[in-house]
């Protein structure tokens, strides 16, 4: 479902691009005149924001550069900030998932077939302005003569090399070199960062932060080094792969990969659950299997042309059976899992959807496979939560640190954009029912604070579960906060629904599509490519929001390194430090997710029309 | 329109009967609190999954937590696990302090290991919440011991670990000393936490003096240290020990803070809660303070708790369990507080371990050995 808007055929959209005028290439220095000193009144602005920015970056190097900041109370608490208290004899399993995910991406990258060219003037400007900065920061910043000196002559030697080499260009200069060999140069330069750079090691010896000389650790260089390595390796195999396999089904893999594939990482890599093998096989898996294959079977049968109302009639009487175990489960007669009678329900409401996938073996094939799929993953996920963790955790949460922020981030994005949909067909549908119970729950959560509705799900959820049935802290969080956020989205959803103009509603009413045909096929990818930016930002701000889960006890990056870090004997009131470091970390993730979203608005032409 | 419409009410119908059956009341368990890390909507409903957990909740609502903590093998004790000396995170994710330590201790009196202790990180508002809901066995959270605390809700206090009291902090290039009087703020601008008792302490203070002071308020104290520091603030103030470690860790070079008035103008005595009613228990926690405080007082540390056992002192041979019953009767082994001063150590040795490094000594304050002239006294062992 989700990846309608990234499927989209490229060609068409880099068509668009390439009849953009090309611009004519300047030296830096005919551009500064061209944009900064081309009149008095340009000239007074350049000088005088210049000038500002200047103090408010001198304002910053200030706080960085600050004698009293103890920067050790960042570096010794590293993995504390990251994962907070994760067990450093398993740590092993962070770095996996880190691997895991870096290849990931890589093979992303390669399945989408995104490899632009660094056109080498453009890489060099880069340069310059990195040196000019460098120079800048050497003036500004308050330390002493050695360093400033040296970083002032850095600055300059690498600007003016920089600098002539694209005065040296000659006009309409198009060289460019590849994503690989850019990926090549980070990766060595990254190696030789944690090799050679000698940074020190922080370690915490009778309470008292010393700096070891040298490089950073040797483990943590191997397993970094492991990191690149995998990286490297992963985008090379994505090119193989890309080349052999498929386009479309390798695409599909990846989207599904990164929907499914940090679960499993959390729950089955970090998580580690101590699954009793015997209870599985015997209990678990033949579960799995009859509702999954007998499911499977089933719907494949009610979806058969003809059996429309055979299907409504099973539907309706299995919802009835499941009705029936929840009651005979209350009154204590008959006693089940709570997973099978999840399943029965589930089972009934998609067969009342049977009617709707009717249509030739492949589609109803497809149809079955989903179910088979949907209980496969579903059942191993419940299976996984349910089972006591091996770690040896002496804290309340495996998740801690930054690893909660994204993980939280991550699936309250991915959970409340399906919600998001429906909610925003929901309001702008033609049925009064659905249009007003979606339009009082959006408005109704729009008008609560986020902090209600955490309190709220920390506090009072369990209250309202089956007796015996619990959640989490976190698991309650997650599902406030995907309540929470799926109402923002579906706004979001609703403004790009309502970009799509009436003449396309028509045109796939004539063609004969099916109302769900049409929102799929016609209204829904139109409208999420024109909601991409709003998105996007959405997905920033909740990012960030999760931050917010602190006020419930988890100890997030922000409260460890406003609260925690201050409260280490070695780093009393020590928080400015850490708190400019988690800045740094959110604004990098951040910046990321806009720059990844600049991108596919571009290659799907998003504003180009 | 019929089809969708009947479509619309199945739907309906079924959401109506997960409602009925999610308000209804299933006897079987279904949680599983080793895996409270997400939503938990399944666990066997076999009779012996059933007993590891829904026997839990049952235990400590009926009063045993003793048998509860025993059965579970980990003791969930509440820190605050961002409070200087008392409970903090170490950069390797372990939790220090001296709060934390009276945890390992109460482990290490019912389990036998100072290290089965699961430490659950509250605030401050959601502390007592916990402990009412059994959340946690017993809470180490450096909570002040109020009459309405005590009575208003369902908990108890148990002996105190940490007499605090408030004081004010200046700079003695204003003129003030460690002997200096609270009356001579007057006209001082007084920074300190918003919305604690330390605030209405002050203020209250204040007008009975009949003194006039600039109170300024900031969200957290490291905010109002950090404007004490840029000369905001004439005056801080909040419990001495929280003065004392940032006097011993930010005080600039050349600029001399001083701690006063010498008596604390406020009592804030800190110590173990635990839930109400349940008397077994609160006389484990009670006595494992009271066995640290006895070895204190007959001078038996961790290296020398081996020798005590086969000692003279007869108090200190009943303590450690080499005779009598005094343990066993209370429903822990023999060698329960053996453990816990061999282990964790007697009460001047938590104290110096987590206090000392933060500038905060035992001699001459109320937390001195009660023949000593503080406030440290344990009933005897007999």
């Amino acid at each position: 479902m989700t990846d309608l808007s990234i499927s989209h055929d490229l060609t068409e959209a880099l068509a668009e691009t390439s009849l953009a005028p090309k611009q004519a290439a300047h030296s830096p220095q005919e551009w500064a005149k061209q944009n900064l000193f081309s009149s008095v009144s340009n000239t007074i602005q350049t000088l005088l924001f210049g000038f500002i920015l200047v103090l408010i970056l001198q304002w910053i190097l200030g706080l960085i550069f600050a004698d009293e900041r103890d920067w050790h109370a960042v570096t010794t608490n590293m993995r504390l900030l990251f994962t907070n208290n994760y067990p450093a004899s398993q740590y092993g399993r962070i770095w996996f998932t880190f691997g895991a995910l870096l290849s990931t991406a890589m093979l992303t990258v390669a399945a989408f077939r995104y490899f632009p060219t660094f056109t080498v003037r453009k890489i060099l400007i880069n340069i310059t302005g990195t040196g000019a900065f460098i120079a800048l920061v050497g003036a500004l910043a308050p330390i002493s003569t050695t360093p400033r000196l040296v970083m002032l002559a850095v600055g300059a030697v690498i600007m003016a090399a920089a600098g002539m080499a694209v005065n040296n260009r000659p006009d309409g200069d198009e060289a460019a070199v590849s994503l690989t060999a850019v990926l090549l140069v980070v990766a060595a330069a990254v190696l030789a960062t944690i090799w050679f750079v000698p940074f020190g090691n922080d370690r915490l010896i009778n309470l008292e932060a010393v700096l070891e000389p040298g490089t950073i650790l040797l483990e943590t260089k191997l397993w970094l080094s492991l990191m690149v390595g995998v990286t490297v390796v992963a985008y090379f195999a994505g090119r193989a792969l890309a080349g052999v396999l498929p386009e479309s089904p390798f695409k599909q893999a990846m989207v599904g990969w990164w929907i499914l594939g940090p679960a499993f990482l959390i729950f089955l890599v970090i998580r580690d659950p101590a699954f009793d093998y015997g209870y599985v096989f015997t209990v678990d898996i033949p579960i799995a299997l009859v509702f999954g294959l007998g499911g499977g079977a089933l719907l494949y049968f009610l979806a058969r042309p003809g059996n429309e109302a055979l299907a409504r009639a099973v539907g309706v009487g299995i919802l009835a059976v499941c009705a029936l175990t929840f009651i005979l489960g209350a009154t204590g007669s008959v006693s089940m899992l709570q997973k099978i009678r999840l399943t029965i329900l589930a089972l009934g409401l998609v067969a009342l959807l049977a009617p709707t996938f009717s249509g030739e073996p492949r589609v109803r094939r497809n149809f079955a496979y989903a179910w088979i799929g949907a209980i496969a993953i579903s059942h191993w996920l419940i299976t996984a939560i349910n089972t006591p963790s091996t770690l040896e955790l002496r804290a309340d949460s495996f998740l801690g640190g930054f690893m909660i922020s994204i993980t939280l981030g991550y699936y309250v994005m991915l959970a409340s954009f399906p919600m998001g949909v429906l909610m925003s067909l929901a309001r702008t549908s033609k049925m009064p029912l659905f249009r007003v119970m979606s339009t009082i729950y959006i408005e109704s959560v729009r008008g609560i604070p986020l902090i209600v509705i955490l309190f709220f799900f920390d506090n009072l959820l369990n209250l309202f579960l089956p007796n015996g049935m619990s959640v989490s802290k976190i698991a309650g969080v997650f599902i406030g906060y995907t309540l929470f956020s799926a109402a923002y989205m579906a706004e979001n959803i609703r403004g790009g629904l309502q970009s799509v103009r009436s003449g396309q509603f028509e045109a796939s009413d004539a063609l004969g599509l099916t109302t769900l045909q049409r929102t799929v096929f016609i209204i829904l990818p139109q409208a999420l490519r024109v909601s991409i930016p709003n998105l996007v930002g959405q997905a920033i701000a909740t990012f960030k929001e999760t931050s917010l889960v602190s006020i419930i006890g988890a100890f997030d990056i922000l409260y460890i390194a406003r609260n925690v870090v201050p409260g280490q004997t070695a780093f009393i009131g020590h928080s400015i430090a850490p708190m400019l470091f988690v800045s740094l970390v959110y604004w990098i993730f951040a910046y990321s997710m806009s720059r990844a979203s600049r991108t596919l608005e571009t290659k799907l032409g998003v504003g180009a029309r | 329109m019929s089809s969708s419409l009947s479509k619309l009410l199945a739907l309906l119908f079924a959401f109506a009967l997960v409602g009925a059956a999610c308000g209804g009341s299933s006897d079987e368990a279904t949680d599983d609190s080793g895996g409270d890390d997400a939503a938990q909507t399944d666990d066997a409903a076999t009779d012996d999954s059933a007993a590891d957990d829904g026997d839990t909740v049952d235990l400590t609502q009926g009063g045993g937590v003793l048998a509860a903590v025993q059965a579970r093998g980990t003791l969930n004790c509440g820190v605050s696990g961002a409070a200087v000396a008392f409970s903090f995170v170490e950069a390797d994710g372990s939790v220090n302090g001296i709060d934390a330590d009276y945890c390992r201790a109460v482990a290490a009196a019912v389990l036998g290991d100072s290290e089965a202790v699961n430490f659950t990180n509250l605030t401050a508002a959601e502390r007592f919440a916990a402990v009412q809901a059994g959340e946690v066995d017993v809470l180490m959270r450096n909570s002040t011991w109020t009459q309405s605390r005590d009575t208003e809700v369902g908990m108890d206090f148990g002996p105190t670990t940490y007499y605090d009291g408030q004081q004010l902090m200046a700079r003695a290039a204003d003129g003030f000393s460690n002997s200096s009087e609270v009356a001579e703020i007057d006209g001082a601008v007084v920074c300190t936490n918003a919305g604690t008792t330390t605030e209405t302490n002050v203020s209250e203070l204040a007008g009975e003096l009949g003194i006039a002071i600039t109170l300024q308020t900031f969200e957290d104290y490291n905010q109002v240290v950090d404007a004490f520091i840029a000369g905001t603030c004439d005056v801080i103030t909040t419990d001495g020990s929280g003065l004392v470690g940032r006097k011993a860790q930010q005080q600039p070079e050349g600029e001399e803070w001083v701690i006063f008035p010498a008596a604390p103008f406020s009592k804030e005595p800190l110590g173990p809660v635990y839930a109400q009613n349940d008397s077994q228990w609160a006389d484990v926690v009670n006595w494992v303070v009271y066995a640290t405080v006895i070895a204190d007082e007959s001078g038996v540390t961790s290296s020398t708790v081996d020798d005590a056992l086969t000692g003279d002192n007869a108090e200190m041979v009943r303590l450690l369990g080499g005779e009598g019953e005094l343990q066993t009767k209370m429903g822990l082994s023999a060698d329960a507080f053996y453990n816990v001063i061999s282990q964790v150590g007697n009460y001047d040795e938590i104290f110096a371990r987590n206090l000392n490094p933060v500038g905060l000594e035992r001699a001459g304050s109320a937390n001195a050995r009660w023949n000593e002239g503080g406030l440290i006294y344990a009933p005897p062992a007999r």
